[in-house]
């Protein structure tokens, strides 16, 4: 099969957004081709200093009170860790830990290995349709409950969850609630100081359209989390204890300068753009896809209103790694299939069988939709239904 | 996971060939014909007829005992050298030895 011939669709956009656009490539290059200006290990000041052109931008994006309550990791995982194991160290004894079927294991593993350890007890509250309740969040709070980590975006059903409510439920029992916001940033408007949220995590290089190796937090209140990262940061360089001020104390070693100016690159992007005509367009396509995905016979859709450009479906009678390599070598489409990282929502919805997941972005194009749709479909229509079933 | 880059194309014969060795999927009208072929315990070989490349997935924990049976596959067919019974024999052998280490029997 002559697939170099088709042309490459890429949906797999919510593991890793492509292609970048044009300025993020430039601001890349730039970095790479100039020396690296200010953060307090040069004296060179003719240029750019990365880190706070991104953190003055991300800010602006994503409605911080300001660039000190933004910090830069390695990755939304990364942030996660630091955020969860920070607020852990300040509290004295075992307590009781909130999170959702519907997260990820960036936020399971942290927390399962802290349960291991008897730091903490965890619940796991199950979601119902796409979402999570907020009758079922009260219910599951303890006298002792002290923290709740929960994703914003579901990365299988492209379900945003009402963080506002389940957020003022938590603070009226004084709980810390930090949100996982791999799968939003960049997608949805936000105005962080005005939600109930105590810290949000994002991560470069899904919608903020920057590359991996990149992520990090808002934060409102920086001294409700130890640092748990020491070392040096070209900044009160007599002291033999780490820095306590913010940015400093979650952010360790030199920057990663490209993958900063990537960062400050994409928001600029979608700033210019216009977040909410891109995420129209995407919305419309959106709808096209599950329409029609849905209407095929042998086709689930697990969720067929999802509020982000992810769609999750299994072909009865096909295991959804097959469909995946059909779409890769027989149409040239770039998928993901298996568990997506999120064990627990296969659990509930694929009797842990795993899925396709598709996720177009600001560059796919309505033709490239229906040739997805029509690959998709034409997989469905040859496969057996009969094959494989319960 | 791992693709084998074939000198040839991909046959639908080929896959009637690894019959004899395990089951096979095919979907004639999908793209050129896709095939997957399944050896439960030991591996899968997928592809798509007219296509040089294959995808091979080995169950990881007996890799080192299954992984240069592919390669006799592959010859067996390329060379025409259809007489399988010293394959099987071959698949016989190595097949005791992946159950002990799976199931201990």
């Amino acid at each position: 099969m002559a697939i170099d011939q088709k042309p490459l669709i890429y949906l797999n956009n919510a593991a890793t957004s492509w292609p970048k656009p044009p300025g993020v490539l430039e601001a890349i290059k730039q970095s790479i081709l100039l020396p690296a200006f200010g953060s307090g290990r040069t004296t060179g000041t003719q240029g750019e200093d990365y880190a706070t052109q991104a953190r003055e931008r991300l800010s602006a994006f994503l409605g911080s009170e300001s660039p000190e309550n933004i910090a830069f990791t390695h990755s939304a995982t990364d942030s996660l860790n630091i955020l969860i194991t920070g607020f852990l160290h300040r509290e004295k004894g075992e307590c009781h830990v909130l999170t959702t079927a519907l997260d990820h294991n960036s936020v399971f593993r942290p927390l399962n290995e802290y349960a291991q350890q008897h730091r903490i007890r965890l619940d796991t509250i199950p979601f119902s349709g796409c979402h999570v309740l907020p009758v079922s969040v009260e219910a599951a709070i303890r006298p002792d409950t002290k923290l709740m980590v929960m994703t914003h975006g579901s990365n299988v059903l492209g379900s945003v969850q009402d963080i506002t409510t389940i957020g003022d439920i938590l603070h009226d029992h004084g709980i810390y609630f930090i949100v996982d916001g791999a799968q939003t940033a960049g997608h949805i408007p936000l105005s962080l100081r005005d939600l109930p949220v105590d810290a949000y995590v994002f991560t470069g290089h899904k919608g903020l359209l920057g590359v991996a190796g990149t992520g990090g937090f808002y934060i409102r209140d920086p001294g409700t989390v130890e640092p748990v990262r020491f070392g040096g940061t070209g900044t009160d360089s007599f002291s033999l204890l780490h820095p306590r001020g913010m940015p400093e104390r979650f952010e360790i070693g030199t920057q990663n300068y490209p993958g900063l100016a990537a960062l400050a690159a994409g928001v600029e992007f979608i700033r210019q753009n216009e977040m909410l005509s891109i995420a129209e367009k995407m919305e419309k396509q959106t709808a096209f896809l599950v329409s029609e995905l849905k209407n095929e016979e042998n086709i689930a859709v697990y969720n067929e209103h999802p509020d982000l450009p992810i769609i999750a479906f299994n072909i009865r009678g096909l295991q959804n790694d097959d469909v995946g390599f059909m779409l890769a070598r027989g149409y040239n489409i770039v998928t993901r299939t298996g568990l997506h990282c999120a064990p627990l929502v296969h659990k509930a919805i694929d009797r842990g069988a795993g899925c396709v997941r598709i996720s177009h972005s600001w560059h796919t194009t309505d033709k490239e939709c229906r040739i997805a749709a029509d690959a998709i479909r034409e997989i469905a229509r040859n496969a057996d239904p009969s094959v494989g079933k319960a | 996971m791992k693709e084998f880059l074939l000198d040839a194309p991909v046959t639908e014969g080929f896959f009637a060939y690894l019959q004899n060795f395990g089951s096979v999927e095919s979907l004639p009208s999908v793209g050129d014909g896709f095939h997957k072929f399944e050896k439960q315990d030991w591996f899968s070989i997928k592809g798509f007829s007219g296509d040089t490349t294959v995808e091979v997935r080995f169950k990881k924990e007996v890799m080192d005992l299954t992984a240069d049976f592919v390669f006799s596959l592959f010859s067996s067919y390329r060379e025409g050298k259809l007489d399988i019974s010293v394959l099987k024999r071959r698949e016989e052998a190595i097949d005791e030895r992946v159950r002990k280490r799976l199931y201990g029997a």
